[in-house]
């Protein structure tokens, strides 16, 4: 059989293909640079060389791993209180209807407030509680983002679970809530999976509040990544090795979850 | 009745402790002479704060370069991210592996994205500038007139993604029939996604766009990496307008004010654009 390759079936694989480059080349290239050495790193041109670790040793011992550690903290307790808290608002949303369109709005629009609005209230009230030496402003703030994400993208799916099940767990005996964890849960236990990972790339992302929140001694990831910018000039070659740190883990995880994102987001955002 | 509001409580009291009250707080803050460093109790000052605010020029200039920036951004990622959704729809050579690829890039922490094109785009430094010198062009990435473009050019790359991932999901709800009707009266591919494919797209897209810029309005981290405001103000935004005015010079009263005068401004975007898509969603 003959392919006809008719000219839109290559303008379609044209446009892959320079989208593809120009996502990777960017983060090849800094990884490139990662073993670079401070002189290697003024010929922008050089791919091939004999790679060192210094840039590396040098991060690592500037406690990047850390500050990684400290980031996954702040996001996995963040994702956990966002996930238990999560799931029940968005199944009685979806199931019960509770509030009406009212919640579903809200939950919205506290997702689309400036985080330069909430931050300062947030620092004051650090100081005034002395918990500016904690994680737990850190942790109220980006639940302040990660709880409305994660509530509204579980709608779409506790939405395509049939309600009949729920019914047939009362009639076998079960409680309102037993028959929610024990029947319903597993059922949207994929989708959960999968809010949690971007609940918590979104957690593992954020500079904003880290920046202005977190204790100045033991930042967390992306501010210990620009701190790579500022402290004793740039760093170039230092710098390089922690946006890889940084970026590896989250692509990773995005590989994992791509999948159902596009599921979750048709099921609850997409739809009015 | 109670069961529903019992598995809401949660959501709705975290709500309230972590948005509610600092929304409550910040409006409070936005009334008084509040500064970071004077220990006294502030002073309510009435509406002081949001006249000196608004007739600041630094706002409005600001103001206006985020404009420019949501408006180039969002207009590229829409062009581009339909193009690309269309495409991997009917991508299916290493299908999965492609679409996690193209996505990538919105995944990574934004302050990452910044330094990598910092880095890429330096005029010394960087890989860009260096290939450009070879076919003999000189161009300066963060020179005066181009900084604010490049900040765009960065958003580009990391959140048409995001275009992609929300037109793909719309693309493959749209249902067949119509298409199919199509198809048989003998439509060309062209007419077919004018008339078919965007109308049943519209509701998505303008979710998309408004998705999109008001993130965009958020715009931070690509400053702080990059031009930190420069050259002169020409790239400073709302945001980074914001947190110098709150954490460098420690006036939170104005701070918050600005803040909120951004708040008014995004509430009335919203609005307007439930409006039409109740309009259109009716028609």
């Amino acid at each position: 059989m003959i392919r006809r390759l008719s000219p839109w079936s290559v303008a379609r694989a044209l446009l892959l293909w320079v989208a593809a480059l120009t996502v990777t080349l960017p983060l090849l290239w800094v990884a490139l640079a990662s073993f670079k050495s401070p002189a290697q790193l003024n010929d922008p041109g050089l791919v091939i060389f004999n790679p060192n670790l210094a840039n590396w040793a040098r991060v690592l011992e500037a406690g990047i791993l850390e500050s990684a550690g400290r980031s996954a903290m702040v996001a996995a307790v963040t994702v956990a209180i966002s996930v238990v808290a999560g799931s029940m608002g968005a199944y009685a949303i979806s199931a019960y209807k509770a509030g009406g369109s009212a919640t579903r709005f809200g939950i919205l629009a506290a997702q689309v407030l400036p985080p330069a609005v909430l931050v300062f209230p947030f620092l004051t009230m650090a100081y005034a509680l002395r918990l500016d030496t904690t994680y737990v402003p850190v942790i109220f703030a980006h639940l302040s983002f990660v709880l409305p994400v994660i509530t509204w993208f579980l709608i779409g799916f506790f939405d395509a679970v049939p309600r009949s099940l729920e019914e047939q767990a009362r009639v076998d005996g079960f409680s309102r809530f037993a028959a929610f964890r024990l029947v319903v849960l597993p059922q949207v236990l994929p989708g959960i999976g999968a809010a949690a990972i971007f609940g918590f790339t979104l957690s593992w992302n954020d500079m904003f509040y880290g920046l202005i929140l977190a204790p100045t001694q033991e930042t967390i990831l992306p501010v210990a990544i620009a701190a790579f910018n500022t402290f004793r000039g740039v760093e170039l070659g230092a710098m390089s090795a922690a946006i890889i740190i940084a970026v590896v883990p989250v692509v990773i995880a995005s590989f994992f979850i791509q999948r159902r994102l596009v599921q979750g987001i048709s099921g609850g955002a997409v739809k009015f | 009745m109670t069961f529903r509001w019992a598995m809401l409580a949660p959501v709705l009291t975290i709500t309230g402790v972590a948005v509610g009250f600092p929304l409550g707080y910040a409006l409070y803050l936005s009334l008084t002479d509040y500064r970071l460093t004077s220990r006294g109790a502030p002073d309510f000052v009435g509406l002081e704060n949001y006249v000196f605010v608004l007739t600041d020029p630094r706002m409005w200039n600001a103001f206006s370069n985020t404009a420019v920036y949501v408006i180039v951004a969002v207009a590229l990622q829409t062009v581009l991210g339909l193009a690309i959704a269309l495409a991997l729809q009917k991508q299916q050579w290493a299908r999965d592996l492609t679409r996690a690829m193209l996505l990538a890039p919105m995944f990574i922490t934004p302050i990452a994205v910044g330094l990598t094109f910092r880095f890429l785009l330096n005029d010394q430094l960087g890989a860009i500038p260096a290939a450009l010198r070879t076919i003999g062009i000189s161009y300066d990435f963060f020179g005066p007139g181009n900084a604010m473009i490049t900040l765009a050019l960065i958003d580009v790359w990391q959140w048409t993604p995001f275009m992609v991932l929300l037109l793909l999901a719309g693309l493959e709800s749209i249902p067949r029939q119509p298409l199919e009707a199509a198809r048989v009266d003998g439509a060309s591919a062209r007419y077919t996604f004018r008339r078919v494919v965007l109308p049943l797209l519209t509701p998505v897209l303008t979710v998309a766009v408004l998705l999109r810029s008001l993130d965009a309005l958020k715009v931070f981290e690509y400053v702080y990496a990059t031009t930190r405001g420069g050259p002169g103000t020409e790239t400073e935004t709302i945001q980074y307008f914001t947190y110098q005015t709150g954490i460098q010079f420690f006036r939170l009263g104005e701070a918050s004010a600005v803040a909120f005068v951004l708040l008014a401004i995004v509430m009335t975007l919203i609005v307007i654009l439930f409006r039409r898509l109740q309009r259109s969603s009716a028609r």
